[in-house]
């Protein structure tokens, strides 16, 4: 074969989609060797479409090293030598690297960002031998068929160097960190106890879990102070108000009583009535961290599960490519051409023919900018397969979310009546939706309750029924949930859109954090607290965050990325060195923190046969099979141990079993639904109704 | 040293720097409880030990020190 084109995109999907766009006839000749599938094109010159797995060539340590640290001396490598059960990388880069020696022309098709361009630049480097100079740049933004046709033709000379020395920096810095911290981390608890434990932290996962760490503090030693509220209760016509204190909150009881006193018995006059109009404007279009926020306020989809459900849709050609910061929709996406498709499915066929009949279409942009990407947004194109339901759930959103961009304002009613009670006001608030604007095309994502108030005039009398007295208390902070912290995240500047809901996961994995309201376990304090105490310009933000700066500079050509590694390993001799001075204290204290969270997981309850025994769930060292067993056991008291599901995830639950008083369990197989179930296998409660379910106090 | 109240290296007097804060806060809340209802130091502590928003190192620190009747 002569003049043969290879393009390499970054997802089996995306090179199916790509190979269907290009094939003249749209129906390109498949190949799979040893399970990678890759396209045989027809077109002006012969085309080959093969795909990656993602990152194909990681960053690694050159000596094969594992129990020591500092590590410094690093470079690329293939990730099937480097990561366990990656086989399929090796015959993925095997297929490329065959495939290059028969191409003379290379295009670089992978997803347009700083990930994608490593990816693309590692295989032309290293599995198709230095072509990364002579390679070409596709760059499109949906994996729709037009949009693939125009970036093939308009395809770039050369691949974006700048984007990929920052991403290559990324990479390296990160790997610096992370191989440093965290293989000091796991040796020195290891050199402690003799048991492995992988504890890990890093340039975005330390100050992450520092400010969950601090909220956590503040929480735990929060102190509630006292304050009222104040409220009359008033009868208008023939319905009843509560008209709110105008001053606010009420910091001292003397205050309060001496409002109390003053109004009461006292006439209840109308002072005034102000009206306003409040303008809502349109929503600005999502990028990947106001999708995944509003994901979960809506739909309680985590983050990560969201960022997931994205590329999905992007693969299947529904939306534009998801991982982007922008806020913005260029008129090239083409409005009306998205709007027109849109309109077949019947769902959006009103809203979608009202936003046509408009002369103009102008978005509402957000600020936020993105040079590789526009914002998320549906292309219009439908699918053969059934989605999921949180898919169709998401697709929706974007949807509504596209054609809310393009509407009116919604505009807002608002009255406030005065009342005064002799001279003390109190105000009662009304709003009504006077035009519903946007928020008719964002149903039923945006809830808005109208409160209408009665027709009244100036000095008219109205009745006081009574004055209601409330004491309360300030609140302690929020926990973070994962969406908020993916905005603290955003806000810190600190991680990628791609990466911030990883590093949450990651924390969880570690046992550092748990449950949907994030609590920082023994563990994640004794880390963080370990980290700001001998390395603590390790966790702080401003580290990241000028290591962030950097990345741009470099991106612009005005940094070496040589001075950012260089900068980067003489941080890291000096922590490491005082990390090595204090292995012992450090290792002692990693060493307590680790039993208490792992003995925290592991406890069901208290033994109701010797009383004083704790439930723990262990395994049997000759069948490998997990059970619940006593404490007091190991002391030769108790005997008690109950049989457990084998299969499964097992989480204790607070509540004891309403029938026989054992501790319960929740018992969490995947596919199937949660269940509640008593330890005892003789419960009496196991033989009404249904089996192995029980009532729980 | 190890703090009377966790196992956690003690900073100073009898706490550790977690438990040690809590202290400082109860203390410098205390004036806005004075100022709300003028109530007395163990009144107050009595409250904030029964409000369940108080914080769980807040409420060992009160434990101790109403037991220990310390000035810390």
């Amino acid at each position: 074969m002569q003049n043969v084109t290879l393009i390499i995109t970054e997802k089996p999907e995306a090179a199916k989609r790509i190979a269907l766009a290009l094939d003249f006839d749209g129906a390109p000749k498949n190949k799979t060797e040893k399970g990678i599938t890759y396209y045989l094109i027809k077109r002006e010159v012969p085309i080959i479409v093969v795909p990656a797995l993602g990152h194909l060539y990681t960053v690694t340590n050159q000596k094969k090293e594992k129990y020591n640290y500092p590590v410094f001396n690093f470079n690329w490598a293939p990730r099937d030598i480097v990561e366990r059960k990656t086989y399929r990388i090796r015959y993925c880069i095997d297929i490329i690297s065959k495939l290059s020696k028969k191409a003379e022309i290379f295009i670089d098709a992978c997803d347009y960002d700083i990930e994608g361009s490593i990816i693309g630049y590692t295989i032309l480097k290293y599995a198709c031998k230095n072509k990364e100079e002579i390679a070409h740049r596709m760059k499109y933004s949906t994996l729709a068929k037009e949009e693939i046709i125009r970036a093939y033709n308009e395809v770039s000379p050369h691949l974006d160097f700048s984007i990929i020395e920052a991403g290559l920096t990324r990479h390296e810095v990160d790997w610096l960190y992370g191989i440093n911290l965290s293989r000091a981390l796991t040796i020195i608890a290891k050199k402690h106890s003799n048991h492995y434990t992988t504890l890990s932290t890093g340039r975005v996962q330390g100050p992450t879990l520092n400010f969950l760490e601090t909220r956590e503090i503040n929480r735990k030693i929060f102190v509630p102070t006292p304050y009222w509220q104040i409220k009359a209760k008033v009868k208008i016509g023939k319905a009843l108000f509560e008209a709110e204190y105008k001053k606010g909150i009420i910091k001292k009881n003397r205050v309060l009583k001496n409002i109390i006193t003053n109004c009461a018995g006292k006439n209840c006059v109308i002072e005034r009535i102000e009206k306003a109009k409040r303008h809502l404007t349109s929503p600005f279009p999502f990028y990947l961290g106001s999708l995944q926020r509003e994901a979960y306020k809506l739909f309680k989809i985590t983050p990560a599960q969201t960022a997931k459900i994205a590329q999905r849709l992007y693969l299947e050609a529904l939306i534009s490519y998801p991982r982007t910061s922008s806020q913005k929709l260029p008129v090239s996406i083409g409005y009306r051409t998205i709007i027109k498709k849109l309109q077949k499915n019947p769902e959006y066929e009103k809203l979608t023919a009202e936003l046509l009949s408009k002369r103009f279409l102008k978005p509402n942009e957000g600020p936020k900018n993105d040079s590789a990407h526009p914002a998320i947004f549906p292309t219009g194109n439908t699918t053969d397969r059934s989605l999921k339901i949180t898919e169709k759930k998401t697709l929706d959103l974007i949807i509504k979310r596209f054609l809310a961009v393009f509407s009116d304002d919604a505009i807002i009613q608002e009255t406030a009546i005065s009342i005064s009670i002799n001279n003390n006001l109190f105000a009662i608030k009304g709003t009504r939706t006077a035009e519903k604007g946007w928020t008719r095309f964002y149903q039923p994502y945006f809830k808005f309750k109208n409160n209408v108030l009665p027709t009244v005039i100036n000095n008219q009398k109205v009745r006081l029924i009574k004055l209601i007295p409330e004491k309360k208390f300030t609140r302690p902070p929020f926990r973070f949930n994962p969406s908020s912290l993916l905005k603290k995240m955003e806000k810190e500047n600190i991680g990628t859109k791609a990466t911030r809901s990883g590093i949450v996961q990651t924390l969880e994995k570690r046992k550092y954090i748990c449950g949907e309201k994030i609590i920082v376990s023994e563990l994640g304090f004794e880390v963080s607290e370990i980290l700001r105490e001998y390395c603590p310009s390790i966790v702080s933000i401003d580290l990241t965050r000028k290591l962030e700066e950097r990345m741009e500079k470099i991106k612009e050509g005005k940094e070496k990325r040589e001075k950012v590694i260089k900068d980067t390993i003489e941080l890291l001799m000096k922590t490491t060195k005082i990390l090595k001075t204090k292995e012992k204290i450090i290792g002692a204290r990693l060493n307590n923190a680790v039993k208490k969270t792992l003995n925290n997981r592991i406890e069901v309850g208290y033994c109701s046969s010797c009383k004083n025994g704790k439930l723990v769930i262990l395994r049997s060292k000759k069948t490998g099979k997990r059970f619940v067993g006593c404490t007091n056991y190991f002391e030769g008291v108790c005997k008690t141990a109950y049989p457990l599901p084998q299969k499964g995830v097992i989480k204790p639950n607070v509540q004891s079993c309403k029938s026989c008083g054992c501790p319960t369990i929740k018992v969490s197989i995947r596919g199937k639904r949660i269940w509640n179930l008593c330890l005892d296998p003789k419960c009496s409660s196991k033989f009404k109704g249904k089996k192995n379910e029980m009532q729980i106090v | 040293m190890k703090c009377k109240l966790c196992k956690r290296e003690k900073t100073e007097k009898e706490l550790c720097l977690f438990h040690k804060r809590a202290y400082e806060k109860i203390v410098e809340v205390y004036a806005e409880w004075v100022d709300a209802l003028n109530i007395n130091w163990e009144d107050y502590l009595s409250e904030i030990e029964k409000n369940s928003l108080t914080g769980k190192w807040a409420k060992e620190v009160i434990e101790f020190v109403k037991e220990s009747r310390v000035n810390l």
